[in-house]
């Protein structure tokens, strides 16, 4: 043995053969792909460039983000109200709730999206009116319903029952002791719900959310069915033209990998930042002033 | 006669499934009395103090607290539920001091205290807030107005909680084993918040495995057991001598 003091000699951790193999693996599988998809003449890359900024397809992006924005937001305020139905003590409103998230979430997204753009086939005629008279006006559903209307509300609708779902399970983080203190001050529902409740539930609510976005970004895609000329579809109508598919078909999924890359930074802070429990004190909280605000006498 | 800070109950029964939990269960608690109700667990004196500000109800028997028939009203054949602004506003009467605190971790101290007076009462904020200061000084944690429960200590979370259910200036609070969450030297701070508020003749219900606090300043004790009230007195002479063997047993095993 060498001169070297025992109590001084670095430990080292373990290192298997096959550690080493996956190593090796992974560089040649990698260089092989890049390799491909940087000689393969069909990448068409020089189409891709030409396209990823292209007016129509960014007109699609837009359009994209406008569905993701506006179907999580009336998706997710319609799944509050389905998930305080779904809380409630008097059964017919809870078994309504539990009737919607259960054909909501049970059926495929794209079969209800396609089912709004033909509802018409249902209902030729929305009216408005008093029941039993005549007093009213009849809209023609068709009118109606376009495209981006049946997607915006096929997306809604179905977000709804995973936010009610999402924002129960919230709900039910709530101690019961929480619930008893505010019974025994004397809160009323409403108040408990506003007061005590929802702050509670935020931090397992907010992530869960952020996770909704990120799958609601891609989601958007199943509306090209209906002809809406979001990211796919605007991706579509070029290369129905042109016949470069795959170049096209690049582009957008480049675009949503962007956008989703784009949305999980702020979704793992958002995550690290609920994670435990020390978390459930606002952050100003941790700034701790001991003196009382102005004007309370001590 | 004003029955403010009174309760009475007569015959109250109460069952969890097949379990029965209170069998015909009397109690009377004067105004300004402090009542300490001991037993081993399970013996139903959490259910009891519980079904005095409505966390259960009671199935039959009578139940009037500060004289009224509490959460509900009674018809020739019947008890009928009262509605919840009815029911709201009679436990806004009844103070509750919880084992494990149960304070609001979203709000402050001061918030937590000033929470049922604004957010129940419709009380004036700035009112408020220095009512809260006050209580919460009288508790000891004037300094602490701004710290949220996770940055308070175990015993200061319950002095908190106390001050809030002070806030609503009760006739009568009630505390379910406020110091068996504590560790054993934060105990002394919640009982000395505590005896100092018996010394100003709000009616307080106990449930306590605390026997030192029950001799020292209580002023009647009941012993549980098995859903039944077993022995019921004067708080020393119960705790001196008790009569019944299955207090002198309990009370050997807990001295």
């Amino acid at each position: 043995m060498s001169g070297m003091d025992s109590a001084l000699k670095p430990r080292l951790k373990r290192r298997s053969t096959f550690e080493y193999v996956s190593w090796v693996v992974c560089i040649l599988v990698g260089v092989g792909v890049l390799s491909s998809v940087a000689t393969n003449p069909n990448f068409k890359w020089d189409v891709v460039a030409k396209y990823f900024t292209h007016e129509s397809i960014l007109r699609g992006l837009m359009l994209t983000i406008f569905l993701t924005v506006a179907s999580m937001a009336l998706g997710t305020l319609l799944g509050l109200g389905l998930a305080i139905m779904r809380a409630s003590t008097i059964k017919p409103i809870a078994a309504l709730a539990g009737v919607y998230i259960t054909i909501f979430r049970g059926t495929p997204v794209l079969v209800q999206l396609i089912f709004w753009f033909n509802i018409s086939a249902l209902y030729p005629n929305l009216s408005i009116g008093i029941p039993f008279t005549d007093i009213g006006t009849a809209i023609d559903t068709n009118a109606l319903m376009g495209p981006i209307t049946a997607a915006l509300i096929g997306l809604t609708l179905n977000e709804a029952a995973y936010m009610a779902e999402i924002i129960r399970g919230g709900f039910s983080a709530v101690g019961k002791g929480q619930l008893e203190a505010a019974d025994s001050l004397g809160m009323s529902g409403a108040m408990k719900m506003r007061k005590v409740i929802i702050p509670q539930a935020m931090p397992s609510i907010i992530p869960a959310t952020g996770n909704q976005v990120i799958g609601m970004f891609k989601e958007t895609s199943l509306v090209s069915v209906l002809g809406v000329a979001e990211l796919l579809q605007s991706a579509q109508l070029i290369y129905a033209r042109t016949y470069e598919t795959i170049p096209l078909l690049i582009v957008a999924s480049l675009w949503y990998l962007v956008m989703t890359l784009l949305l999980s930074y702020p979704q793992s802070k958002l995550e690290q930042k609920y994670s435990h429990t020390s978390a459930r004190v606002p952050r100003k909280a941790r700034k701790v002033t001991l003196t009382a605000p102005e004007g309370i006498a001590r | 006669m004003n029955a403010d800070g009174t309760i009475f109950a007569r015959k109250i029964r109460k069952s969890f499934g097949p379990k029965t939990v209170l069998k015909d269960v009397d109690l009377e608690i004067a105004s300004g009395e402090i009542c300490c109700i001991i037993g081993p667990s399970g013996s139903g004196k959490s259910t009891l103090l519980r079904c005095i500000n409505g966390l259960e109800t009671v199935d039959s028997g009578i139940l009037k607290v500060n004289g009224d028939d509490f959460g509900y009203y009674e018809t020739d054949t019947a008890y009928h539920a009262l509605p919840p602004k009815k029911l709201a506003q009679q436990r806004t009467r009844v103070g509750m001091v919880f084992q494990q605190f149960n304070l609001f971790p979203n709000m402050t101290a001061r918030d937590n205290v000033m929470a049922g007076p604004v957010l129940v009462k419709r009380a004036d904020k700035r009112q408020s807030a220095k009512q809260a200061q006050e209580l919460l000084t009288s508790v000891g944690l004037g300094a602490f107005g701004d710290r949220y429960p996770a940055e308070l200590s175990g015993g200061q979370q319950q002095r908190v909680a106390i001050a809030r259910s002070l806030a609503m200036d009760p006739e009568i609070i009630l505390f379910d084993e406020p110091t068996s969450a504590l560790d054993p030297e934060k105990v002394g701070e919640v009982l000395g918040v505590m005896k100092e508020l018996a010394k100003k003749g709000m009616t307080m219900v106990v449930v306590t495995h605390e026997m030192g606090f029950a001799r020292e300043v209580a002023d009647s004790l009941i012993f549980m057991d098995e859903g039944n009230v077993v022995e019921r007195g004067d708080a020393r002479e119960v705790l001196t001598n008790p009569k019944e063997p299955r207090t002198q047993a309990f009370l050997e095993q807990v001295l």
